[in-house]
């Protein structure tokens, strides 16, 4: 099996759970999307998958391996890659040094910059004096590089332009067709749904929608209630 | 269970009555005990003087000081040389002299650390005690030469009178810090502490924290060296090495000298332990060796001995206050908003290449709860810091009251009537409820006035501890001190952040009423709608940095620009 | 004056190199480490021990001597990592406060607080300027300070471990997700931290004041080297240890300024935290 598994994971901040018992499989070559208001848990659903914080209760499943104890470098070797929310460059280090941390050969990195020319225009600078969306742009590129099996991908739209945002949308879709297993995080709910196989609503800390992403979009009143309240 | 603090009568006549009973005990000491012990009770009396200004310093203020013998040598050197010049007023007054010096020595010392963190004042503080060493050595202290010993006073000059002398001077100096620690300045200690930027929004300058704290340890440094001068006679160097700067460092570290008992108790570890290691025929320097690996053990694992000994004792209520806003708070008449009272125009920053905000104009009307809402990312906090004076790159204006605050510096802009909370905790663990609350409104409070404010907002009673109050109340209980200093207007980012769902429509009900209980014009970000609809009269909507809309709050809500920003592309709503 | 400013420039170049070692340090593992100085005389004293009381030849004692130097660095370093793995830099490096006077007073109770018997690796003069003497000493450590700060940039500009270590120092978190082992590549490096500041004592030693006290001390004028670099600029920490080295040497020549000569280092550290700090910033983390 080649899946990623989350079995009724609870994650605890501070004075009490921020997600409570959520479960879901990521399969290979499809998009999940995660949405939900702010403050709804869903960077530390993310966080707890990839190790950055524990999980309370429950697990979380590699393929046969269950990784819930295992450490972020562990579960990033078995193929698992997070992006995090905000542009996470290196700012020190040039667009060339980014991709060539996870593509490892120089060849594999003139292969990712191939997929991204405007990058290539710009591969000895480096990313502190890039804008928004290029800075994002070698995130996506970088985690291209590494061939992941799995892909948590948190907010990527934070502080661009929308059409920034759909000119790197396309790129998701790519990761999926290569056969990686992705979970988007995304607040354009309906450009994200509408990228996407399956779908998850979490409010407060709980799942209020598991399904596809084709009904949700079909059916507003779940997203509104979910995002306006009342 | 009462919610307001203890009593005048306890606050101060409990510490009277300590430090009477102390120094009645130090005179049963000074005639019961043997000679011997006496003499080792001084060395004792020296270094709780000593860990109790280290205890300010590191424990209050979380600062590394490395050279607490560099004051004492100070104090000492003061204190021989007036007496080597026979200086009028004699031993008390030379001593008081020498604490004062050593505390001016330490106001020059700290100011080139106090912008950076502490790790910087680590590194000057062991510069000068290295430097400190070998200079001493070459130089000697005054009178040491030619052999002219520290007349002690008259009444004390034998040595259990002297010592007796010591434990009044040590109960006197833990009866200062003790006070000193409930006045705004230690308040300003642990605040700063905690977070810098928590110190200097609540008016409080931050710089003003860290040197009265350095400049009360030096002092006590200082008084140390000069009691140590008087029970020996002369000042020698090998009394004041780096070395035992850094033993008495880690020590405060590992025993926790922020609690004056535990400053107390390290002392007597300081003399007790080389003494065992003597009498069981271990070589003394054994004794460092304990204290740098119990000290390894305290910071790697953050704890120290006084905070673990008062978890065992108040192992029965572990449980955390929370927040309590059930009921519907009484009505009361909300007037009408007025004229805009903090007025923001064209407000732009850039971080590197990224545009943050840019042209950004919003006003707050007086009596009136203006909102802020936009999706993440949009810039909303970054307003904030922009307007409270973080983020002096930002170029636009800011009026407040017709009064321009360009330029002035966080605090300046707290005191000048415009405070804000933080997104994060920033409410220090050390102090009550209470005196965080004194300590951020910056002026007479009555109990009363405090209870009635925390109970509005379902806060823990004035007197638990903040380290037993959960997040979510923690940020509440900062809401109402900044409250209660009675600011024309108030930044709330995000203050239902860490209060479960069903509470944040009951915290809207109250920050309703703020404008006409308190006075106070609200600008509150928040991206819960529910919250926002029924707090805001009017609403301002940021996207990518710049408004999207404004207005009064029916007409942005139906929008639909905003609600494309708010939801992400949708034509369905 | 050239004279005295000649023969400071050894101590000027065990400071560029321990300099170098706190930059590094700071950059890359986030800890002013105020052990580093008492680690190399630790290692130091073992190998003199060994040579004077166990009869080893001086080379093997001083190979030894090093390898302890780097073996306590790292196991210092895997303490911090293990247990403070998310703790801010003031606090990491309080831990090398309380490890500094631990090695200071292990030295005291093995070998005694007397300066110790150095066999000298080097000895007698390399060459002479305008009459003035130059010391093997003096040119080993200043090529050597140059050499470990153009390798150590080398190392971290054109290598992969170099690339890892500088993205760990930058965003810890997002590194590790991305698979670079933090923790050993940490260990790493403060081994060989650890084995330079050894390695360049056991070299000067000899030829200096070599107390434990002093010889541990030695990180407060090699922290105002590195300060001048920012605790990032290997090149300015390099030229700051050399010029800090040179100074003294020239004040210790007059007799009446002999006490401003301790007070050089302080002096230099007050100096460049006031200029350094000329503006105010507000951390964002605090």
């Amino acid at each position: 099996m080649n899946a990623l598994q989350v079995r009724d994971i609870t994650v605890t901040r501070g004075a009490g759970p921020v997600i409570r018992e959520v479960g879901f499989t990521l399969e290979p070559g499809r998009i999940t999307a995660l949405v939900g208001p702010n403050g709804a848990g869903k960077t530390s659903l993310l966080e707890a998958i990839s190790g950055v914080v524990p999980a309370a209760r429950g697990s979380v499943h590699i393929g046969d391996v269950e990784v819930t104890k295992h450490s972020r470098v562990a579960r990033a070797k078995l193929g698992l890659s997070h992006i995090e929310q905000g542009r996470a460059v290196f700012p020190g280090l040039t667009v060339l040094e980014n991709l060539k941390l996870t593509a490892r050969t120089w060849p594999r990195v003139d292969e990712v910059l191939a997929l991204f020319p405007e990058l290539d225009k710009r591969r000895n600078s480096p990313t502190a004096l890039l804008s928004g969306g290029e800075q994002q742009m070698v995130v996506l590129a970088r985690a291209f590089a590494a061939r992941p099996k799995f892909l948590l991908i948190d907010e990527m739209s934070l502080g661009l332009a929308p059409v920034v945002f759909t000119r790197l949308l396309p790129m998701v879709t790519r990761f999926a067709t290569e056969g990686a297993a992705i979970l988007l995080v995304e607040q354009f709910t309906h450009l994200a749904l509408g990228v996407s196989q399956d779908a998850i609503v979490v409010s407060s800390g709980r799942v209020t929608y598991q399904g596809s992403a084709q009904d949700l979009l079909a059916t507003p009143q779940t997203l509104h209630s979910a995002y306006l309240g009342e | 269970m009462s919610r307001a603090e203890s009593g005048p009568l306890t606050r101060f006549g409990v510490p009277l009555v300590v430090t009477g009973a102390a120094i009645v005990v130090g005179y049963l000491f000074s005639v019961g005990l043997d000679g011997y012990f006496v003499y080792l009770g001084m060395s004792a009396i020296v270094a709780g003087i000593a860990l109790l200004g280290l205890g300010v310093v590191t424990g209050s203020a979380g600062m590394v000081s490395l050279c607490q013998l560099t004051f004492a040598a100070v104090g000492a050197w003061v204190v021989s040389g007036l007496n080597r010049i026979g200086a009028p007023g004699g031993f008390l007054v030379w001593l008081v002299c020498g604490g004062i010096a050593a505390g001016l020595v330490g106001v020059l010392v700290g100011l080139p650390a106090l912008r950076l963190r502490g790790i910087n004042l680590a590194v000057v503080t062991l510069g000068l005690a290295a430097a400190a060493d070998l200079t001493l050595v070459q130089i000697q202290f005054p009178g040491t030469v030619d052999g002219v010993s520290v007349e002690r006073p008259e009444s004390f000059s034998d040595d259990r009178g002297y010592f007796w002398l010591g434990t009044i001077v040590l109960a006197l100096c833990c009866l200062l810090v003790h006070f000193l620690r409930r006045t705004r300045w230690g308040s300003g200690w642990q605040a700063v502490a905690f977070s810098e930027r928590g110190t200097a929004a609540a008016g409080a300058s931050v710089r003003t924290s860290k040197l009265s704290a350095f400049a009360v340890s030096a002092a006590l440094g200082g008084v140390a060296g000069g009691l140590l001068t008087g029970q020996v006679g002369l000042a020698f160097p090998a009394s004041f090495t780096a070395m035992q700067s850094l033993a008495l460092y880690v020590l405060a570290i590992m025993s926790g000298a922020h609690l004056i008992d535990m400053a107390v108790f390290g002392a007597v570890l300081w003399v007790a332990v080389p003494e065992l290691l003597k009498r069981w025929g271990v070589p003394q320097d054994w004794g460092f060796v304990v204290f740098g690996l119990l000290g390894t053990h305290a910071l790697t694992t953050g704890g120290n001995l006084g905070t673990a000994v008062r978890e065992l004792w108040r192992r029965r209520s572990k449980e955390a206050a929370g927040v309590e806003l059930t009921a519907p708070p009484a009505e009361v008449d909300v007037p009408p908003p007025g004229e805009p009272v903090l007025v923001v125009r064209d407000l732009s920053v850039n971080f590197g290449e990224v545009k943050a905000l840019s042209g950004v104009h919003l006003a707050v009307p007086s009596n009136g709860v203006l909102g802020v809402i936009g999706p993440n990312g949009a810039g909303k906090s970054t307003l904030v810091d922009i307007i409270s004076g973080f983020l002096p790159q930002a170029t636009g204006a800011v009026e407040l009251d017709g009064r321009s605050l360009n330029g002035l510096s966080p605090t300046r802009r707290a005191r000048a009537g415009l405070r804000r909370t933080f997104q994060q905790d920033r409410v220090p663990a050390g102090l009550t409820v209470g005196a965080y609350v004194r300590f951020v409104a910056r002026r007479r409070l009555s109990s009363s006035e405090i209870t009635e404010a925390l109970e509005f907002f379902g806060c823990p009673p004035a007197r638990t501890p903040l380290r037993r109050v959960d997040v979510g109340a923690r940020r509440l209980v900062e809401v109402v001190g900044h409250l209660l200093a009675k600011p024309k207007v108030l930044l709330l980012d995000e203050p239902a952040a860490g209060l479960p769902h069903e509470e944040h429509v009951a915290l809207g009900a109250r920050l309703r009423q703020v404008p006409a209980r308190f006075g106070v014009s609200v600008l509150l970000i928040e991206h819960d709608l529910d919250l926002v609809r029924s707090v805001c009269d009017t609403i301002t909507v940021l996207d990518f940095g710049q408004v999207l809309a404004s207005g009064p709050q029916a007409e942005v809500l139906a929008n639909p620009e905003v609600l494309k920003a708010y939801m992400g592309e949708t034509e369905l709503l | 004056m050239l004279q005295g400013a000649l023969a400071g420039l050894a101590a000027g170049g065990l400071y560029a190199v321990l300099a170098v070692c706190l930059t590094l340090m700071s950059r890359l593992v986030r800890v002013v480490n105020f052990a580093q100085s008492a680690t190399g005389m630790f290692g130091c004293y073992v190998a003199v021990y060994l040579s004077v009381h166990a009869g080893l030849p001086t080379w093997a004692a001083t190979v030894v001597g090093i390898l302890l130097g780097g073996a306590l660095s790292a196991l210092l370093g895997w303490i911090i990592s293990t247990w403070l793995a998310e703790a801010d830099i003031g606090t990491r490096s309080a831990v090398t406060v309380a490890v500094l006077l631990l090695l200071i007073s292990l030295s005291f109770i093995l070998f005694g607080n007397k300066p110790q018997p150095f066999h000298p690796i080097l000895d007698g003069p390399a060459f002479s300027v305008n009459g003035v003497v130059v010391s093997q000493v003096t040119v080993v450590t200043v090529v050597l300070s140059v050499a470990i700060a153009v390798g150590c940039r080398a190392l971290l500009g054109r290598t992969s471990f170099g690339l890892e270590l500088r993205a760990l120092s930058e965003r810890p978190t997002t590194a590790e997700l991305m698979g670079i082992p933090a923790k050993p590549l940490a260990v790493a490096v403060w081994a060989v931290t650890g084995l330079l500041s050894t390695l360049v004592i056991s070299i000067v030693a000899p030829s200096q004041s070599n107390d434990a006290t002093s010889l541990s001390m030695l990180v407060v004028p090699a922290a105002a080297a590195a300060l001048l670099g920012g605790f990032r600029r290997l090149d300015l920490a390099v030229v700051g240890g050399l010029v800090l080295g040179m100074a003294q040497g020239a004040v210790a020549q007059v007799d009446s300024l002999s006490v401003v000569r301790y007070f050089l280092p302080f002096l230099v550290i007050v100096g460049l935290l006031l200029w350094s700090q000329r503006k105010e910033v507000w951390d964002v983390a605090r």
